[in-house]
């Protein structure tokens, strides 16, 4: 049992796919400048790992391994745009905000290498364990990246102020860098660098 | 595994993805296009200075108070009888941006401006779609002078090509528009 609940809490701490195995960087930055997008983008990439993992471990036994990587691509591509046109006919705003960014789901290193490295192996229920698991983790680290950047960078949360109007009369502004990708880039590295020495010590 | 199974096991996986794609799209395509259509209704309604209009209510609000829609090179829609809203379509930094500005009976007052945008930078280029820089338009004079029409707003800081991108568009846009707007006059 303590395996099975592992599978989920693993990918958010000491297997952290964007923290500790570096994988999906490149939508981290991109999604992170608010808070809303982030957390819808993190559900996305979790329904399409958990999918995508459930689909290809059903699938496992009778996929040729010469084309498995073209098979796994089939299947990520259909879940991913499955939610962007779902996205883009209930939550129409928030798909309009990630533009481009679910369509480039599909690219998304965490999906194919958890299809590649636990699905190809394993039982259905536990790849989709897997696949939450690792979708969970990898939405973690968009959500604690974008709630840095929205405050300081906007001086909001989900699009509502924060920060006192008070403090902008004394003559504080929003830090403009932190809207910008190089600062997702800084702040992933500084959770990267509080997350090792823990881990080390282990 | 042989040839003949891997081919005949990537057609029929194929065929039943483009089977479900196809479904997919057809199931929902009437509600992205209802999106669409209401987020173009919900611009042209903001542009002529009508702000209380969401995504709920604005297929009401638009049958209510849009008068008339002209159509052809030279796009237009009257909203009241009096104020008249132009569609505009420029270049951004990364994609095309386009937008909806106002203009009252007078053909000079601004009733009001929308701007959206593809894939401009969020935080810099996409600010140009946060009221607080659409609402400095509201209430501007237009300058119509020796075939131009000059019109002064803050840029965005840190989104330079973007603000020109706009500057042109609604330059570009009204001086096609300068005859109509001067017999307003």
């Amino acid at each position: 049992m303590s395996k099975t609940i592992n599978l989920i809490t693993a990918p958010l701490s000491k297997a952290n796919p964007v923290t500790v195995l570096i994988l999906g960087i490149c939508s981290a930055l991109a999604v992170t400048a608010k808070l809303k997008p982030a957390i819808v983008m993190a559900l996305s990439v979790t329904v399409v790992t958990a999918l995508s993992n459930l689909i290809i471990s059903l699938l496992r036994k009778g996929i040729p391994s010469k084309i498995r990587i073209i098979v796994q691509l089939i299947v990520v591509a259909t879940l991913v745009i499955l939610v962007d046109q779902f996205l883009k006919a209930f939550m129409y705003d928030v798909s309009k905000q990630l533009s481009v960014f679910v369509g480039l789901i599909i690219t998304n290193c965490i999906v194919m290498g958890r299809l590649e490295a636990f699905a190809m192996g394993h039982k259905p229920l536990e790849s989709l364990l897997d696949g939450i698991g690792n979708g969970l983790g990898y939405g973690s680290i968009l959500v604690i990246v974008a709630f840095f950047r929205e405050l300081f960078g906007s001086g909001t949360l989900l699009g509502y102020q924060v920060i006192p109007q008070g403090l902008y009369d004394f003559g504080y502004i929003n830090n403009g860098l932190m809207i910008l990708p190089p600062m997702a880039l800084i702040i992933i590295g500084i959770i990267i660098w509080l997350q090792k020495p823990e881990e080390d010590s282990k | 595994m042989s040839d003949r199974y891997i081919f005949r096991y990537i057609i029929i996986l194929v065929a039943i993805v483009s089977v479900l794609l196809s479904a997919a799209a057809m199931w929902l395509q009437p509600y992205q296009h209802r999106n669409q259509e209401n987020e173009k209704r919900v611009s042209i309604l903001k542009a002529a200075g009508i702000t209380e209009v969401n995504s709920d209510n604005v297929e009401q609000l638009f049958k209510q108070h849009c008068t008339s829609v002209v159509g052809g090179e030279l796009p237009m829609y009257t909203i009241d009888n009096q104020i008249t809203v132009i569609p505009m379509k420029g270049n951004g930094l990364w994609g095309p941006i386009w937008g909806y500005i106002g203009i009252a009976a007078d053909g000079k007052t601004v009733t009001g401006a929308v701007f959206d945008h593809k894939s401009e930078t969020p935080g810099l280029g996409a600010e140009i779609t946060t009221d607080y820089y659409q609402s400095q338009y509201k209430g501007k004079q237009l300058q119509l002078n020796n075939n131009n029409v000059s019109l002064e707003v803050d840029a965005i800081t840190g989104a330079t090509r973007t603000s020109v991108g706009i500057e042109k568009m609604i330059d570009q846009t009204l001086k096609l528009y300068l005859p109509y707007l001067e017999g307003n006059e």
